[in-house]
């Protein structure tokens, strides 16, 4: 890394300052900002230079290392740098991943064992986007195979306004945006402006309010073929961090696939998973 | 083990061929009298060649400092004479090979988009890894899968059927093309490296990146094995290969890892991440290897 050399007042990040900051938020949060990321990472942080009163990037910087108070700043740091988004089919290469070889191979290792059953977790579904989405895929891999099978998707939050939404399962178009056009006809009843998901697929879906520091009802959650958990761990230190993950550990059965946000990473905090690369995307393989 | 795809690829007499000039730099390369003004010498002797090669030594994937290499002299004191020969052969075979296939260009650019990722996601690990390979991974991960690019040309109806069955069948491409042509790119891209007489270690990678327990070169042929694959992770694919596997269960993990390689020390999510931006690297070596040479500007380096 070449040398550190703070700029003159301007609030313009130097890309010196952009891989410090980089590397120290991976460290941190597992959260990797590739070099074409820049703008993003300088738009999203703009706020919290602001929010401190400094006048640039590199003061930042010095400030989340060395001030006493940064563990504080970290947590606005984090909730500035993820997007608090969910839609349908979000980040595609990972729902390909799950849909065109995760699930496949789970599927066959249940059939092979004589076992019809499939449990899935949306832990962190918010409006429900995520866990439908699941639920559409199954049923398209099944298609009228379904009834010959055990389905069941948990999908759970801790915010009571984001279930009762989940609940009602309507949405706009902005939301259905990755949605194929097929898809959308099949299992969406639209009224011109909002779609409302059809029965057969709302009823693979089970929510439920769930509070992630419950450690009992956490560990409750037991037998889990693939669990989805994309940008929750950014909420939490790193002490309950790999607490949190080594129970979803046990919550998988053995062959079963984690899936944490596409630029979220479980540096420092398990090596218990095997890495998979998919295409365009990575999971987390219980052995 | 022939079969009649590899006898008939074996006699075609218009078979693509090396310019002359990059056939006299390699054999150079292997001679005791090898000398600084000897390579530079021959490469001038073909303009667009050097006017090429110097672009690339100035492009921001060799340059080393701010000063610009004016002349291949230079630029050889600076880089060594092995970088510049590696150059040289990767500039000469991107020249030859038909840059467009019979089906368009998108298939052509897919597989050397791949080959492109692979050569440079190799130097990526070599890097990271103090593997020393000195400019030989980046050659080798370019020239890994030359035997496709002749299937395809000579065989372009069986090779759509070998693609199209790797597709359906969810199979890796050496499978396919076994299915359908009796013959495999390792085995088609071996045989030409020895034709063209390239080094030995571009001839192993090209029959073992897919094996690499049975190369010579076993660290460069892991190096290129693994490297491959990212790429592909990275969806730099040609055909079927949509691939999921884990890195660390692969037999080049292991070799790398018990030849004393620190393969521990890379974390792998983080370089999945670094290597993101892959596409835009891969774009900026197409442009500088692609613009066209001309013999002026050589002429006023000289």
């Amino acid at each position: 890394m070449s040398e550190f050399k703070p700029s003159a007042g301007t609030a313009q990040m130097t890309d010196d300052t952009f891989r410090l900051l980089r590397d120290f938020i991976y460290e941190h949060s597992g959260i990797y900002f590739s070099d074409t990321k820049k703008s993003q990472l300088e738009n999203r942080l703009i706020l919290r230079l602001r929010a401190n009163n400094l006048s640039d990037y590199d003061k930042y910087y010095y400030m989340l290392k060395y001030d006493p108070q940064a563990a504080k700043e970290l947590r606005s740091l984090f909730d500035s740098v993820t997007t608090n988004e969910t839609s349908f089919f979000r980040s595609p290469p990972q729902i390909q991943a799950f849909q065109e070889k995760a699930l496949p191979e789970l599927m066959l290792n249940r059939e092979n064992m004589g076992e019809k059953t499939l449990r899935l977790w949306s832990a962190g579904c918010s409006t429900g986007d995520e866990p439908y989405t699941m639920a559409i895929i199954v049923k398209e891999l099944l298609q009228e195979n379904l009834c010959d099978w055990d389905v069941k998707i948990f999908a759970s939050d801790i915010s009571e306004k984001a279930l009762r939404s989940a609940r009602a399962a309507t949405y706009n178009e902005y939301t259905l945006r990755s949605v194929p056009p097929e898809i959308k006809k099949k299992y969406f009843i639209s009224n011109g402006t909002q779609y409302k998901i059809t029965d057969e697929i709302r009823m693979l879906v089970e929510l439920q309010y769930l509070n992630f520091n419950d450690d009992k009802r956490v560990r409750l959650m037991r037998g889990f073929d693939a669990i989805f958990c994309r940008n929750v761990l950014i909420y939490f230190d790193d002490t309950a961090k790999k607490r949190f993950v080594s129970q979803l550990y046990d919550n998988l059965n053995p062959g079963g696939y984690l899936f944490i946000g596409h630029s979220e990473s479980l540096h420092n905090i398990s090596r218990a998973f095997k890495l998979v690369h998919f295409p365009g995307a990575l999971g987390y393989k219980k052995e | 083990m022939d079969n009649p795809v590899f006898d008939t690829i074996k006699n075609i007499d218009d078979l693509p061929t090396l310019p002359s000039i990059a056939m006299e730099v390699i054999a150079l390369s292997r001679s005791p009298e090898v000398s600084i003004n000897k390579v530079s010498e021959c490469i001038y002797k073909d303009p667009p060649l050097a006017t090429k090669v110097l672009r690339m030594a100035n492009s921001s994937f060799y340059r080393r400092g701010s000063n610009e290499v004016d002349t291949l002299h230079r630029a050889i004191l600076m880089m060594g004479l092995n970088e510049i020969i590696n150059i040289t052969t990767s500039v000469s075979v991107l020249s030859i090979l038909p840059p467009k296939g019979s089906e368009g260009e998108t298939l052509r650019k897919a597989f050397w988009n791949h080959c492109i990722a692979t050569g440079l996601i190799a130097r990526h690990i070599d890097n990271k890894l103090g593997m020393r390979s000195m400019g030989r991974e980046f050659v080798a991960g370019l020239l890994h899968d030359i035997g496709k690019i002749i299937l395809d040309e000579y065989f372009h109806k069986e090779y759509m059927e070998a693609h199209a069955f790797s597709i359906d069948v969810d199979c890796p491409m050496y499978d396919a093309e076994l299915e359908v042509l009796g013959t495999t790119h390792m085995e088609i891209g071996h045989f030409l490296a020895q034709k063209w007489d390239l080094p030995g270690y571009i001839a192993d990678v090209n029959l073992y990146h897919h094996q690499p327990i049975d190369a010579k070169f076993k660290d460069i042929t892991a190096l290129i094995s693994i490297s491959d694959l990212l790429a592909k992770a990275k969806e730099f694919s040609f055909g079927g290969d949509r691939l999921s596997f884990v890195l660390s269960d692969q037999q080049a993990w292991h070799i790398l890892k018990q030849m004393g390689y620190p393969v521990h020390i890379l974390d792998l999510e983080r370089f999945t991440f670094e290597i993101e931006d892959i596409g835009e690297e891969v774009n900026r070596y197409i442009s500088t290897v692609s613009e066209p040479g001309t013999e002026e500007n050589v002429h006023e380096r000289i």
